[in-house]
């Protein structure tokens, strides 16, 4: 299964990828936001998907989970077709996935220990409560916030909420594990313990990876792979060094955190107004 | 012009299909949460919420309109010397279109804006899509249990305004404006039938589901941001509150034809 735009091969087995996308397009109304999209996410392995605010990344992610359906093409998991599956179906192969939304997402009226708690309730008939109290420690102790049980999500920093949301995340054990964002809206240093959980995960569970990002140094530390998204199509896919030495501009521009020469110049052109001038010109007169 | 109209008119049709789509989930969640005891914790929480929470405000509103009737209504029938009959004029219109209406009304503005603000945040926050990435039906977990709580509490919500109707129409009449306590009761026990109560109650059903399925849809499908959630809200509260009217005359003419086809219609006075 080759990786990039335009892939036509018609079957796919899961030695393709654990999670395979072919051909997909999303259309929200007549604006175009993934483009004939073909990409496999190796199992075991950190796919880390950058590009520019607005280029789909976030769509990209919730297909993989089939949270969005495509407009058209194909979502495999295991090689098995799953886009056209209805939502009850969709409801246990969702089982396999972990997913850390931008904002945590927790369950406001619930505590720390019942948000974790909760895809275990939903999927299993609890027996023994002590059990599923050791479990809920278990996963919090590994996203180093055993002790918070009784915490309520208004009450816990906004890193400390993103631990917890990956600890319910990987509450069910999950085979794969996506992450939306994981450290936007973190300081350097809170973001670099979110970089060291998603590398312990990897390393110590075996999870399969896929992160959705445009911080770099994040992408750097944690990459197997960096896929770049620009403007709904695959732009560049390889590991670090080939996006670091990657030839186009476009590529350049974004890994650099560069703005380019035509927005320079609109911003050049577009002026500035000064305090007295704008007093001048639409205050006095 | 008309290519306005027609798009217009599509999106009409397509919201109404989503809204029964809806519907239609939230009925067939509903009824697997009835079957499965262990969604039962999910319905009781709502109950306290959506049922035990209401009861002051439903309260006060019932024996307000009961009183307000009463001050309304004493000086016609005393003009005519009908005072006594007072009792059977606010009971039957206390237990059979004011005292149901008013409480969904009340409702709709406690319930039902709560239900639309909590949904949305939920929704722009991805609290809902989180339900879902975890394998669970997000129309299962936030929806049916908020339906058959509406369902199941309004009719009793309803009683409780009707009874405090009776009581503030009651005091007014009899204690503030001195009719006869003994021809107050005896007027109404001879007008007001179990059939006018029932009517009342029934009513509470669809009134309940109406303020449930509305608020519960504009939750889910609420815009971005506060003013998204802050429009969603007045939607809901405005669309519940015309359901309420229409399905309140829709039944008023179903419970009339079924009462004339059984029963020869009779005078209050």
């Amino acid at each position: 299964m080759g990786n990039g735009n335009g892939d036509n091969q018609e079957t796919v087995t899961e030695n393709d990828g654990v999670i395979v996308l072919k051909n997909v397009t999303k259309k929200f109304g007549e604006n175009v936001v993934l483009d004939d999209v073909s990409l496999s996410i190796e199992k075991g392995k950190t796919t880390v998907i950058i590009g520019p605010s607005g280029c789909g990344k976030t769509v990209l992610i919730k297909h993989l989970i089939v949270l969005l359906r495509p407009t058209s093409g194909k979502v495999y998991l295991k090689g098995r077709r799953i886009d056209d599956l209805n939502e009850n179906e969709l409801d246990k192969i969702r089982t396999n996935y972990g997913f850390l939304f931008q904002g945590g997402a927790l369950f406001d009226s619930l505590s720390v220990a019942e948000n974790v708690m909760f895809p275990v309730r939903q999927h299993y008939k609890i027996t023994d409560e002590s059990g599923i109290n050791e479990l809920v420690r278990t996963k919090l102790a590994m996203v180093g916030l055993d002790g918070f049980q009784d915490y309520y999500p208004a009450n816990l920093s906004g890193g400390q909420r993103k631990r917890v949301a990956l600890a319910r995340a990987i509450a069910l054990n999950p085979e794969v594990i996506l992450y939306d964002e994981p450290t936007t809206g973190l300081d350097p240093i809170r973001a670099d313990i979110i970089n060291e959980l998603i590398l312990k995960l990897q390393r110590g569970l075996g999870l399969t990876s896929v992160i959705v990002t445009h911080d770099m140094t994040s992408a750097y530390k944690i990459a197997d792979r960096i896929v770049m998204l620009h403007e709904g199509r695959i732009f560049a896919d390889g590991d670090t060094e080939h996006i670091r030495s990657h030839s186009d501009p476009v590529v350049q521009q974004f890994i650099n955190g560069r703005v380019s020469e035509d927005d320079l110049e609109v911003l050049r052109m577009s002026g500035t107004i000064s305090r007295s001038e704008f007093e001048h010109r639409y205050l006095e007169g | 012009m008309l290519e306005v109209i027609g798009v217009k008119a599509l999106a009409g049709f397509h919201n109404m299909g989503r809204f029964s789509r809806f519907v239609w989930d939230a009925m067939i969640a509903s009824f697997y949460s009835i079957t499965r005891p262990g969604t039962y914790p999910l319905i009781w929480t709502q109950m306290h919420i959506i049922g035990v929470r209401s009861v002051p405000v439903i309260m006060v509103t019932g024996a307000f309109v009961g009183m307000t009737l009463a001050i309304q209504a004493y000086d016609q029938l005393a003009g005519m010397g009908l005072e006594e009959h007072l009792g059977v004029l606010i009971n039957i219109s206390v237990v059979k279109e004011l005292g149901p209406v008013l409480a969904a009304v009340m409702l709709a503005g406690r319930i039902g804006g709560a239900l639309t603000a909590e949904l949305g945040t939920m929704k722009v926050t991805e609290q809902i899509e989180a339900v879902r990435s975890m394998g669970t039906d997000p129309v299962k977990y936030l929806v049916a249990p908020r339906v058959l709580a509406c369902l199941f509490l309004t009719p009793f919500l309803i009683i409780f305004a009707d009874l405090l109707g009776i009581i503030g129409g009651y005091f007014v009449s009899v204690v503030q404006l001195g009719i006869n306590a003994h021809a107050y009761w005896s007027f109404s026990a001879n007008g007001v039938e179990l059939w006018d109560v029932s009517i009342g109650v029934v009513k509470g059903f669809f009134f309940g589901c109406a303020i449930a399925a509305i608020s519960c849809y504009k939750g889910f499908t609420c815009r971005e941001g506060a003013h998204g959630v802050g429009q969603a809200c007045t939607e809901a509260f405005v669309a519940s509150f015309i359901s309420i009217l229409a399905l309140d005359f829709a039944l008023a003419v179903v419970a009339k034809t079924i009462y004339s086809t059984f029963w020869p219609l009779k005078s209050l006075v």
